[in-house]
C-alpha cells in the first residue's frame, strides 16, 4: 500500500469524535408511541389545547401511512415503539436562571459560542437546543428591538400563539409525508423565527442541535416566517442523529439564505424546503455534507417557485469517505405562475477512498415557458497530482487532504460568519481525521 | 399518500444493449411533432474500453407525450459514455427525461457524461427532468447537466435589429439549439418540423 493510500485509509477509518455523551440527569417519558404519550408530552410542555389537537390529528394521519422506500439508504427497520419521544435535562433548582455547567461544557466541547461574552461582538444569535429543551437564546434583546422574534418553539407557542397558529404546517402540511406526520405528532422543540415586514435581520441566525440522551429521537421543528421585503440568513448545524422538519414561509420580496454543515448522524435524511410564494422572493441553500465510515446521508432541498420573478440557488457539496454513501436529492418546481423565475443548482461530490459512494438525484419540473432552471453536478476524487504537489511543497499528506477538502467546500464555508467557518473547518477535520484530533 | 409503493424503475432493469471490451455503440433518437413516444433504453458497459454515445432530439408542438428513460450502467472500468438530449416542448405537450448513470464498485477510470437541455415554448407545456448519478467508485469523471428555459431574448433581439423577422429568428435559434443532436441525413426534416411548430 502506498503512503497516500495509507493516509487515506487512516483518515477514513477514524472514529466519530463528536460521539461523547454528557452525564446530566434527564426527565423521560416512557418508551413507545401512542395517544397517551402525545398527551403527556403536550402536558409536560404546558401546551394549549389547539396544539394538542394538532398533534393528535397528525398522529392519526401517521398511523395510516407507510414508511417511504425511495431514499438511497440502507435502513434497518425502525421500531417506533422502541424510541423515547421526550427527554429534558432536569433543572437544578438552586440556579434556575443559569445554564447547567455540564450543558455549557458540552456546547463548549463542540465549540458553540453559547455565552454572549464569548462571541465575537454581535455576529450570531444562537438558539441552542439540548435534547428537547432550548437551553438559551442569545441576543434575543437585540433582535427584539427590530421586532424580530427568535426563540424556541415552545416559548413561541406560549408568547406568540397567534403567529404560530397562523403559520404552523402551512408549508409542510402535517399529512405531507410519513415523517412530517410523525414530527407533527411528537415534535419536542425547535426554533421559531419571525421577521417583520421590510426588516433586514441584522445578524445571522443559527440553531445547533445535539442529541444527548441515548435512545431518544430529537424531533425538531423549525418555523421561519419572513414577511414582505425582509431578509434573513439561517444556519443549522447538527452532530447527532435527527429527524427534523423545517418550514419556511415567505411574503413578497423576502430573501432567505440557508446554510448547513452536516457531519453528524449515522443516517441523515433531511430536506429543508422553501416555497417561494410571494413575488420577487429569493432563496439560497448552501450545504456541505460529510460522511465517513458507514454513515449514510440522503439530503437536499426543495424549491417550489409559485410567485413571479422568484429566484433560488442551490449549492451542495458532498464529501464521502470510508464506506459511506452520500446522496443529494432535490426538487425544483416552477409553477405555472412562476413568470421569469430562475434557479441554479450545483451539486458536487468528492470521493475519498474507493469504497464510498456519491449519488445525485435531482428532479426539475417546469410548467412555465419563461422560467429558467439550470442544474449541474460533478463527481471527482482527490487526485494523486494534488497530493503530490502538496507533499512536494512540504505539506504532509494528512494536512494536504484537509487543505483540499476545505478548498473544495470553500464556496459554502465562506457563507458562514467567521467563528462558524472556523468551527465548520474543525468539524470537517474531526469527521475526516483518524489519528490527528 | 405515503411512498410505500414506490418502486425504483431502474432496479432490476435488464439491459437492451451489452457493450463489451473495445466495442462502440452509437444510438440516435429523433421524435418529431405529432409523435408520442416512450423511449426506454438500458445499456451495460461490461468490458474495458467500451464506448457509448447517445443522442436524442424531440420536438413537440401539440399534445404529445414523450418519455425518455435511459439507464447507463458502467459495470467495468475504463469505459466512456456520452449522452446528449435536447428538445423543445410547445403546445400542451408533456415531456419527461429520466436518466441514470450507475458506476459499479471497482469500475475505475470511468468517464460518464449526461446532458439534457429543454426549451419550453408555451404556457401549457410541461417538462420534467431527472438526471441521476449513482457512483460507487472513486477514480471517475462523471458529470451531468440539465437546463430548462426559453429562447434567448437577447439573441432574438439582435437578429431583429439585423432585419431578421421574429418568426425566422426563432426558427434559426431553435435549429441551432437542436443542431448538436440532429443526424446529418435528417437535417431538412428537422428544419421543416421547426418551421411547422413556430
Amino acid at each position: 500500500m502506498s503512503d497516500s493510500e495509507k493516509v487515506i485509509q487512516e483518515f477514513t477509518s477514524g472514529e466519530y469524535k463528536e460521539g461523547f455523551v454528557t452525564d446530566v440527569e434527564q426527565e423521560f417519558v416512557p418508551k413507545g408511541l401512542n395517544e397517551d404519550i402525545i398527551r403527556t408530552i403536550s402536558r409536560l410542555k404546558e401546551e394549549p389545547d389547539w396544539l394538542l389537537e394538532f398533534r393528535l390529528d397528525a398522529f392519526r394521519k401517521w398511523q395510516a401511512m407507510e414508511m417511504p422506500r425511495w431514499p438511497h439508504l440502507d435502513l434497518p427497520e425502525i421500531d417506533f415503539q422502541d424510541i423515547i419521544y421526550y427527554a429534558a435535562p432536569k433543572k437544578d433548582k438552586d440556579r434556575p436562571k443559569e445554564i447547567d455547567p455540564k450543558l455549557a461544557e458540552t456546547f463548549e466541547k463542540l465549540g458553540i459560542p453559547l455565552k454572549e461574552r464569548d462571541v465575537l461582538a454581535g455576529v450570531v444569535a444562537v438558539d441552542a437546543v439540548f435534547d428537547s429543551v432550548s437551553v438559551t437564546t442569545t441576543f434575543r434583546k437585540t433582535l427584539a428591538e427590530k421586532g424580530i422574534i427568535f426563540c424556541s418553539f415552545s416559548e413561541a407557542v406560549k408568547e406568540h400563539p397567534d403567529l404560530v397558529r397562523k403559520y404552523l404546517a402551512t408549508v409542510v402540511p402535517s399529512g405531507d409525508n410519513y415523517f412530517a406526520a410523525l414530527n407533527s405528532a411528537v415534535f419536542s422543540d425547535g426554533s421559531f423565527c419571525y421577521i417583520p415586514k421590510g426588516v433586514r435581520c441584522p445578524m445571522d441566525l443559527s440553531s445547533y442541535f445535539r442529541i444527548n440522551a441515548k435512545g431518544t429521537g430529537q424531533f425538531e421543528r423549525t418555523l421561519i416566517v419572513a414577511d414582505e421585503g425582509s431578509f434573513v440568513s439561517y444556519m443549522e448545524g447538527c452532530t447527532a442523529p435527527m429527524r427534523d422538519e423545517q418550514q419556511i414561509c415567505k411574503g413578497d420580496g423576502a430573501h432567505l439564505s440557508w446554510t448547513q454543515v452536516e457531519t453528524g448522524s449515522a443516517i441523515t435524511w433531511k430536506y429543508p424546503s422553501t416555497i417561494l410564494k410571494g413575488d420577487n422572493t429569493a432563496s439560497e441553500f448552501y450545504s456541505v455534507a460529510v460522511t465517513n465510515n458507514f454513515q449514510q446521508a440522503d439530503t437536499g432541498t426543495k424549491m417550489v417557485h409559485l410567485g413571479r420573478n422568484t429566484k433560488s440557488r442551490i449549492v451542495s457539496k458532498g464529501i464521502s469517505a470510508g464506506r459511506s454513501q452520500n446522496s443529494y436529492r432535490g426538487l425544483v418546481r416552477m409553477g405555472a405562475g412562476a413568470k421569469n423565475a430562475r434557479n441554479y443548482s450545483q451539486c458536487d461530490s468528492l470521493l475519498i477512498g474507493s469504497r464510498c459512494g456519491a449519488h445525485t438525484f435531482p428532479v426539475i419540473r417546469s410548467d412555465n415557458p419563461t422560467a429558467i432552471v439550470e442544474h449541474e453536478a460533478t463527481t471527482s476524487k482527490i487526485s494523486e497530482d494534488q497530493l503530490f504537489y502538496c507533499n512536494q511543497r512540504g505539506i504532509g499528506p494528512e494536512e494536504a487532504v484537509g487543505l483540499i477538502v476545505n478548498g473544495y467546500a470553500r464556496e459554502v464555508l465562506s457563507r458562514l460568519p467567521m467563528e462558524f467557518a472556523v468551527e465548520a473547518q474543525k468539524l470537517l477535520q474531526v469527521s475526516l481525521e483518524g489519528s490527528v484530533g | 399518500m405515503g411512498y410505500g409503493n414506490y418502486r425504483d424503475p431502474f432496479v432490476g432493469r435488464r439491459p437492451d444493449h451489452v457493450v463489451g471490451a473495445g466495442e462502440k455503440l452509437e444510438l440516435m433518437f429523433v421524435v418529431l411533432p405529432g409523435e408520442s413516444r416512450d423511449i426506454d433504453v438500458a445499456i451495460d458497459l461490461v468490458g474495458e474500453g467500451a464506448e457509448v454515445s447517445l443522442k436524442g432530439l424531440y420536438l413537440c408542438g401539440g399534445e404529445e407525450r414523450v418519455n425518455f428513460r435511459i439507464l447507463m450502467h458502467h459495470r467495468a472500468g475504463g469505459c466512456v459514455s456520452h449522452q446528449l438530449f435536447n428538445g423543445i416542448a410547445g403546445g400542451s405537450s408533456r415531456v419527461t427525461f429520466d436518466g441514470r448513470i450507475i458506476v459499479a464498485p471497482d469500475a475505475q477510470q470511468t468517464e460518464a457524461y449526461q446532458e439534457n437541455h429543454n426549451i419550453v415554448l408555451s404556457e401549457g407545456a410541461h417538462v420534467e427532468t431527472t438526471p441521476q448519478l449513482e457512483i460507487y467508485a472513486d477514480d471517475v469523471k462523471c458529470s451531468h447537466g440539465a437546463t430548462t428555459g426559453r429562447l434567448d431574448e437577447d439573441a432574438l433581439f439582435y437578429m431583429r435589429t439585423r432585419g431578421v423577422p421574429e418568426a425566422e429568428a426563432k426558427v434559426l435559434q431553435m435549429i441551432s439549439f437542436l443542431a448538436a443532436v440532429t443526424p446529418e441525413d435528417r437535417k431538412e426534416e428537422v428544419e421543416k418540423a421547426v418551421n411547422q411548430i413556430v
